[in-house]
């Protein structure tokens, strides 16, 4: 235990604070501004020596500026811990005063982007479910301080007999750079490339819209003109574009798995788990079993035939805020055993996963084909109406025989595992997605049913829980209100709280 | 608790296909008819603005096909609300509350007491004339997904949302 901080009385964070908070602050400003400064930087030269000169002078004002902004912040931010809830008092002119009680955190994560590392600070963020306004992030704490900020907090009430044996205990996970290569291998590069797309695609508009303004747009359009003919009229430089692609797709892959994923471990604890990774911002989260929701296992062809897959926890949000990419915990290349260990770890896996597999009605894999036939032949009919070429028909050949090897897939991964107490859900369609799921822990469900399922008497069965939603599409209808029965039969007799 | 309300509905392993459910408010398909005028007269009122005073001679001359066509489309939508009015039930039982609707896509809810964050009523302006209110309940997640029952009387609703919140305290 680490008695050396005294967490009773209000107290500030280190004053090296003051400097992550004033680079906070600039990257901020020059995140709203950068166009202009664009603008300016690029037309320098032209800028009269007086002009200059009030440019710098502005430049001065309003570092100035920031930088008591970035004192005052720091000054008016403290926090203290009584009666196990975490109080903050912050703001400038507005004052608000935060009180999370303990049982309500839902992880306690740490935090370094590279200005803390290079000055030595740890970011402490504490989570609750609710909305991210409530979040708490602390921007720079020495590692002693925030170890036993957080040893304080993890250990209340239930967990007061923890043993502390497991500090740098061994890690249930370690990944090292040459797994990390094999990982960002087999990663969804399509969906890589098409993030790293739109990434560049709005940053292009937002240049399109300045030079716009600046009534150069003519100019422009002719160039990208001539160099879509020249390009549309060339096959090599399709065959180019594509290798291009292929490449970049790739490279963003390995980018974005080693930026993150960077040094994995994770640690298993007596009731969470910890785990570390990230190379510019190196980030370490310590994650309560009681209050993940469920996990996902997933993998795909590629890491199914080196033997790994990706693990990812689902906590509780509200609101109707979208789930934040980077609130989703996900460990990044676990072996089978390290899979077994995590899962067995959380719930009892073994009955759900020995249990027959269920599939949808056929009635599933009929409207999935219907859907799926009506969209192509509108879609043909529209191009064929654009282009008046009959030449369009033959890349059916190619693309009938894609979607319903497709389709096939598709239908074949979705099923479902159901036992008393847990659910497992397939689904997925060149990756596989399996859900683990305890069924007392829904919040509420719904049973579905169109005019069209109605005929086949088939229903849907969608569980809505504290991490979204989770579907059993088109399963007969006498299993579904057995199933809808039996859930609300658990979720009602449970004395165990969902989080 | 007052008398006039009870939950009869009790089973020890509860099967939600057998109980009874109860309709909502009679008086509810007026506030529907209320809102639909409200919606109907200024599109029929454009409509034939459009027709005096900006159409051309040239599609004047459809102009009866045109009125068949808008009166049609409202008919339907009429229809439909009046149809799919008579689907909107709920229950309460001792430890969920559902709701089901819908004509051409049947949804059956029901979420227990036991997740139940907060209660809500509400009155909408023209609900209030005929002293109706409705009803939502919150749990964690995504809350947009929740259970709404729409056109209870306010003094139903009221007590209602007195029992699940003594529900959700014990």
């Amino acid at each position: 235990m680490n008695n050396a901080f005294d967490f009773s009385v209000f107290s500030r964070q280190s004053p090296k604070g003051i400097l992550v908070i004033y680079i906070h602050l600039i990257y901020k400003v020059i995140k709203v501004s950068w166009i202009l400064l664009f603008l300016v930087l690029k037309d320098f030269s032209r800028i009269s020596k007086i002009g200059e000169n009030y440019i710098y002078l502005s430049l001065a004002v309003i570092l100035i500026f920031l930088l008591i902004r970035a004192y005052l912040i720091y000054k008016n931010f403290q926090f203290k811990i009584a009666n196990e809830h975490f109080i903050l008092k912050q703001g400038i002119i507005k004052k608000t005063s935060t009180s999370i009680p303990f049982h309500r955190i839902q992880n306690i994560n740490f935090k370094q982007n590279i200005i803390q590392q290079i000055i030595g600070v740890y970011e402490v963020n504490i989570e609750t479910a609710g909305s991210s306004k409530a979040e708490i992030s602390i921007k720079a704490l020495s590692f002693l301080k925030a170890e036993a900020l957080k040893e304080i907090i993890s250990k209340s009430t239930d967990y007061t007999h923890e043993i502390i044996e497991k500090d740098k205990s061994k890690p249930i996970l370690k990944i090292g750079v040459k797994e990390l290569f094999k990982v960002s291998l087999t990663e969804n590069h399509l969906q890589n490339l098409v993030l790293f797309l739109a990434l560049i695609l709005g940053f292009f508009q937002q240049i399109e819209q300045v030079v716009d303004s600046l009534g150069r747009t003519a100019s422009l359009d002719g160039f990208i003109e001539e160099s879509t003919n020249a390009l549309s009229a060339s096959f090599f430089l399709v065959t180019i574009l594509l290798i291009f692609l292929t490449i970049i797709a790739l490279m963003s892959s390995f980018v974005k798995i080693f930026l993150i994923h960077f040094n994995l471990t994770a640690y298993l604890k007596e009731d969470a788990f910890e785990i570390n990774q990230g190379l510019l911002t190196k980030k370490s989260i310590v994650l309560k079993k009681q209050k993940v929701q469920n996990i996902t296992v997933s993998t795909n062809p590629l890491k199914r035939l080196i033997g790994i897959s990706f693990i990812t926890f689902k906590q509780a949000i509200s609101g109707r805020v979208k789930v934040k990419k980077d609130k989703l915990i996900r460990i990044a290349g676990c072996k089978k055993d390290q899979v077994d260990v995590i899962k067995t770890s959380l719930f009892d896996v073994t009955e759900v996963e020995n249990k027959e597999k269920k599939y949808p009605d056929t009635y599933y894999k009929r409207r999935i084909f219907i859907f799926t036939f009506l969209f192509l032949t509108i879609l043909y009919s529209a191009i064929y109406l654009v282009f008046k070429q009959v030449e369009i028909f033959y890349s059916t050949l190619f693309v009938l025989p894609v979607t319903i090897l497709l389709i096939r897939k598709k239908v074949k991964k979705r099923f479902y595992k159901i036992t008393d107490s847990m659910l497992l859900m397939s689904s997925g369609l060149l990756e596989t997605h399996l859900i683990y799921f305890e069924i007392f822990k829904i919040q509420n469900i719904k049973m579905k049913q169109t005019i069209f399922q109605k005929r086949s008497n088939v229903s849907d069965i969608i569980f809505q829980t504290a991490s979204g939603k989770i579907k059993i599409p088109c399963i007969q209808s006498e299993d579904a209100v057995k199933i809808y029965n039996h859930t609300l039969y658990k979720v009602e007799t449970s004395k165990t709280s969902w989080m | 608790m007052t008398d006039t309300f009870q939950n009869n509905v009790v089973n020890d392993f509860p099967d939600i296909v057998e109980v009874e459910f109860e309709n909502i408010d009679k008086n509810y398909l007026k506030v529907i008819y209320i809102n639909f005028l409200l919606v109907f007269i200024p599109f029929l009122v454009g409509i034939i603005v459009l027709h005096q005073l900006v159409f051309p001679e040239k599609i004047n001359e459809f102009i009866v096909p045109i009125y068949i066509v808008f009166f049609v489309l409202f008919g339907f939508i009429l229809a439909y609300l009046v149809a799919s009015f008579t689907k909107r039930k709920y229950v309460l039982r001792e430890k969920d509350i559902s709701y089901k609707c819908g004509l051409f896509v049947k949804t059956l809810t029901t979420v227990p007491f036991s997740r139940i964050q907060h209660v809500e009523t509400d009155e909408k302006p023209i609900s209030r004339i005929f002293g109706l209110s409705s009803l939502s309940v919150f749990t964690a997640g995504d809350s947009s997904d929740d259970l709404v029952i729409k056109g209870i009387t306010k003094q139903k609703a009221l007590q209602i949302k007195e029992f699940i919140t003594t529900e959700i305290n014990e």
